[in-house]
């Protein structure tokens, strides 16, 4: 597995995001204004679906970057979100609508569960890495990624099949957070929704680069994920930081369910989607990298937008494999850089 | 071999050399006797024996690339879908027997395993499972948007196998396939084939420096798996019925991947032999708790969950551990293997 | 202890799964000490060492840092004792800058007066680093990454630096900037324990060094004695 770490870290991020990225990008960017002007719903869609597969996607980056774990289970932590939220904003919903006079509650009352649903996924987090994974890692560390890999499958099927059983199969969601009449810029209307999720990742994101960049536990986290050995050596306590990574990727995962609850009722099978369009993107962006994987969600976003408004909502499944087959037969060695070549976990 | 030959060999000698494969006819008379001990000898019992063969069989060719080449394909109910779905189209809309559309089906899985396979196992093995996971995804969309042609979530409904609408007939076909899929894998694993996937399975870089080419080993081993897949949804299609999108769920994957990996990793025998009292319990369960769907889901996520942080080498590797340990007991005086590796 | 024995191993035994590297090894390091560890490649000197810092658990024996019993303890509770350790391989993270790599070496550090302190001692030790401070650690030189690896040793503030092999690969010069530091740094009053196979240079810098040898001590010495010892003449300085 350190084969498998040091090679993600050998080529700086920078670099491993140029070399394919960019075009995708600069694609991506041109068919953005151009659906800018012609249908700005797909601009708007991109960008609201966006910021949030970026929350989710830089979760799972930073999870395998730091602690080389591939988290099935990641999308679960959406569906984890969004039913906390719904939890928490009905009855606040319901006192709004016995109490039209409640303009407090009509700006602020959508953020209780929204944090709330951050402080569920940062405590399931934590539960993952300190009664799963820290047992694994004591006891072996051989076949690390593979042996995570089933693990949090194995979790993603408790968490799925035990919210089916104690919440059953119905649709728990809202139709609209903010009941006001739509903004408009440019000419275009956008519901208040829509720009709130959008205000929300962005800011989230934000506050998640400056906390990695400045601060001495992102610093930490960022060397635990380069060189584990070294991060010792200057004092870092593994299992602490194991802890805060795993706490904090869940949470973002969780807030992003919360803020789409009203695109993405609570139901069991909620978080698949989410979960295979972020591992698109983080296969896409090449695995343990999050500024990558930020950028990658925008793309990864519009594809899925363009797919459901000109195909079909099913065909959204299909996209990644057939995007993916095409990159590979085109550039054999890989959309995922060439570090990645002949690399094997141990 | 040459236990039977020297005069000297008693029984007993007999018996330890050849005990594995002694142990494994003992079992398969079980199973050969088991639907006419109660309760199976119920109809709906017999049921059971049958899905529990059919995971097993299941198992058995998903541990021969897990356990091998340590590649995990995720997309693996998808490939089973597929056979199932060839085989059940052919036989609605061209008239085509099943038994032929069953061999097409394989080969279509094998086809699209080899396709997926060639692009992927290059990389590392975590993007051959995401990849096979994408594929699996793909399928399934692809099947529930050509509804046209697959009926989508309505169903699919397909000629029966057999003229009967009795188990017992279905039953020994699927036994008799789960020790096709067993003993053609086992001959594989045997062969210098199984030698290459293992030295790949455990260390790449080494096989590579023993002038292994390790992407053509990892994509037979591959096709191969997918290939006993699709032919075992030919069975599902034609036993049931009745195929809905719904074959491809990712949880199948993961039913089956639970009993694999209790079973024990890299060992095909562990697979197939804990399917039967593993599927059976969970049908029980399943029976028991009608009205909590998906009980049985949490069950193998709890198990498989234990399993690989306690008991990675699952009930094989338990059985191994033991084995030593008997060997050690009996021969005290003998350095056996366990003991001289220790001691240096 | 109050006779400033900072580092003390009693008949410390350690190795890996199947294979023992350490037999019954005893050695010490007072404060303010230069002391140096040689002997032949696979000996066990950087077992040594990865047993001290924790990185490894002894399977017998005892290892006291000022005092205090650390056999067995982990990694990061060691380094934030005071017992800092640069490896052979250095383990910096080399897609962060110089500056990051020192900040994080200050981990442990809550004062930033003292942090800032430090860092202008490490760039007043090694000057190229402060030149090259904004550039990521993994596009550094040889011997300017050995540098670093010390500097982010120190930022620490450790009453005791284990240096393993701070030569190795390294060219001449490099070498020689490198022992500088490390004379500086004893100067300033840090504690050093050093694996060397340098021996020539090392015994005329040290001031007391031990030659281990297929997991044993074999000798201990000032650096004089050992330069004159038959053993170490005949073995280490082709005399």
């Amino acid at each position: 597995m350190t084969t498998a770490a040091t090679n993600l870290r050998s080529v700086p991020l920078a670099r491993r995001f140029l070399s394919f990225t960019w075009l995708t990008l600069g694609a991506a960017l041109l068919v953005m204004a151009w659906a800018a002007v012609a249908q700005p719903s797909i601009l708007i869609d991109t960008l609201v679906t966006g910021g949030m597969w970026a929350l989710m996607a830089a979760g799972l980056a930073m999870v395998f970057g730091v602690m080389n774990i591939p988290n099935f289970a990641h999308g679960e932590l959406f569906l984890l979100g969004s039913f906390t939220a719904f939890t928490v904003y009905s009855p606040i919903r319901d006192a709004m609508f016995n109490d039209p006079s409640l303009t407090v509650l009509k700006i602020f009352g959508p953020f209780p569960g929204m944090v709330a649903a951050l402080l569920v996924g940062a405590v399931v987090g934590v539960l993952l890495e300190v009664v799963l994974f820290r047992p694994l890692r004591r006891r072996s560390r051989e076949q690390w990624v593979m042996n995570t890999f089933l693990l949090t499958a194995g979790v993603s099927v408790v968490i799925v099949n035990g919210y089916r059983l104690a919440f059953g199969n119905n649709y728990h969601g809202v139709t609209r957070y903010w009941d006001v009449p739509p903004l408009e810029i440019l000419g275009v209307p956008i519901s208040v929704d829509r720009a709130m999720v959008l205000v929300i990742a962005l800011v989230t994101i934000g506050l998640f680069a400056v906390f990695l960049q400045r601060t001495s536990l992102g610093r930490a986290i960022r060397a635990v994920s380069q060189d584990e050995t070294g991060a010792q050596m200057a004092g870092i306590d593994l299992n602490r930081i194991f802890v805060l990574t795993m706490g904090l990727s869940c949470a973002l995962a969780a807030l992003a369910g919360a803020a789409l609850l009203f695109l993405f009722p609570a139901y069991p099978d909620v978080g698949l989607q989410p979960l295979y369009l972020a591992w698109f993107v983080v296969i896409l962006a090449g695995l343990g990298n999050i500024p990558g994987a930020i950028v990658g969600a925008f793309i990864v976003s519009l594809l899925q937008t363009l797919t459901a408004f000109y195909l079909r909502v099913g065909w959204v499944d299909v996209m990644p494999t057939v995007f993916i087959i095409l990159i590979l037969l085109f550039k054999p060695s890989g959309l995922f850089g060439s570090a990645v070549k002949g690399v094997w976990e141990q | 071999m040459s236990a039977v030959s020297s005069g000297s060999a008693t029984l007993a000698d007999v018996i330890r050399t050849h005990r594995r494969r002694i142990g494994l006819l003992a079992i398969l008379g079980v199973a050969l006797v088991l639907p006419f001990i109660p309760p199976f000898t119920g109809e709906d019992y017999r049921r059971w024996l049958i899905v529990a063969a059919f995971m097993a069989a299941q198992a058995v060719a998903f541990d021969f690339t897990a356990g091998y080449i340590n590649i995990v394909n995720f997309g693996f109910a998808a490939f089973v879908g597929l056979g199932a779905y060839t085989s059940g189209i052919l036989a609605v809309d061209f008239g085509i027997s099943p038994w032929i559309g069953m061999v097409v089906g394989a080969s279509l899985a094998g086809l699209v395993g080899l396709v997926t396979g060639a692009l992927t196992l290059r990389l590392r093995g975590i993007y051959a499972a995401v990849m096979a996971w994408f594929v699996g995804l793909a399928l399934m969309g692809l099947v529930r948007n050509v509804p046209e042609v697959t009926r989508g979530s309505l169903g699919l409904s397909v000629p029966l196998l057999l003229d009967t609408s009795e188990n017992l007939p279905y039953y020994y076909l699927i036994l008799a396939m789960l020790v096709v899929t067993f003993v053609v894998l086992a001959w594989v694993i045997r062969s210098r084939y199984g030698l290459a996937f293992r030295a790949i399975g455990q260390n790449l870089a080494s096989a590579k420096a023993s002038g292994i080419n390790p992407t053509r080993y990892l994509v037979i081993n591959f096709v191969l798996s997918c290939a006993f897949a699709g032919w075992l949804g030919g069975f599902y299609a034609h036993f049931y019925g009745i195929l809905t999108p719904d074959i491809m769920l990712t949880s199948h994957t993961v039913e089956v991947l639970a009993i694999a990996y209790i079973g024990g990793r890299g060992s095909l025998w562990g697979a197939a032999v804990v399917a039967f009292p593993l599927s059976i319990g969970v049908e029980w369960v399943k029976v028991q708790f009608s009205t909590l769907p998906g009980v049985h889901l949490v069950l193998y996520g709890v198990l498989l969950i234990l399993v690989m942080i306690y008991r990675p080498g699952g009930v094989a590797g338990l059985a191994r551990s033991l084995d030593e340990w008997w060997k050690r007991r009996r021969l005290p005086d003998r350095p056996s293997e366990a003991t001289a590796d220790t001691g240096g | 202890m109050g006779n400033g024995r900072m580092l003390e191993l009693s008949n410390v035994e350690a190795g890996y799964e199947l294979l023992q590297v350490l037999w019954d090894v005893s050695l010490h390091v007072d404060e303010g000490e230069f002391v140096a560890l040689l002997g032949p490649n696979g000996a066990g000197k950087t077992t040594t060492l990865r047993t001290i810092a924790g990185f490894l658990k002894p399977s017998g024996g005892e290892i006291t840092f000022r005092g205090t019993p650390i056999a067995g303890a982990r990694a990061h509770a060691v380094s934030r004792m005071g017992l800092g350790y640069v490896s052979e391989t250095l383990n910096l993270f080399p897609a962060m800058t110089v500056h990051e790599n020192l900040q994080v070496g200050a981990t442990s550090v809550r004062d930033r007066g003292q942090i800032a302190a430090t860092m202008d001692l490490v760039f007043e030790l090694f000057p190229r680093l402060h030149e090259r401070r904004g550039q990521l650690a993994g596009t550094l030189s040889g011997g300017e990454r050995k540098m670093l690896a010390i500097g982010r040793g120190l930022m620490a503030s450790p009453s005791l630096l284990l240096v393993d092999e701070p030569s190795l690969g390294l060219a001449p010069m490099a070498t020689v900037a490198t022992f500088e530091a490390l004379k500086a740094l004893r100067e300033r009053g840090v504690t050093i324990m050093l694996v060397e196979q340098n021996v020539n240079t090392t015994l005329h810098l040290v001031d007391r060094a031990y030659v281990l040898e297929q997991g044993r001590i074999v000798l201990e010495g000032t650096g004089q004695e050992l330069l004159t010892n038959p053993h170490v003449q005949a073995a280490y300085l082709g005399i």
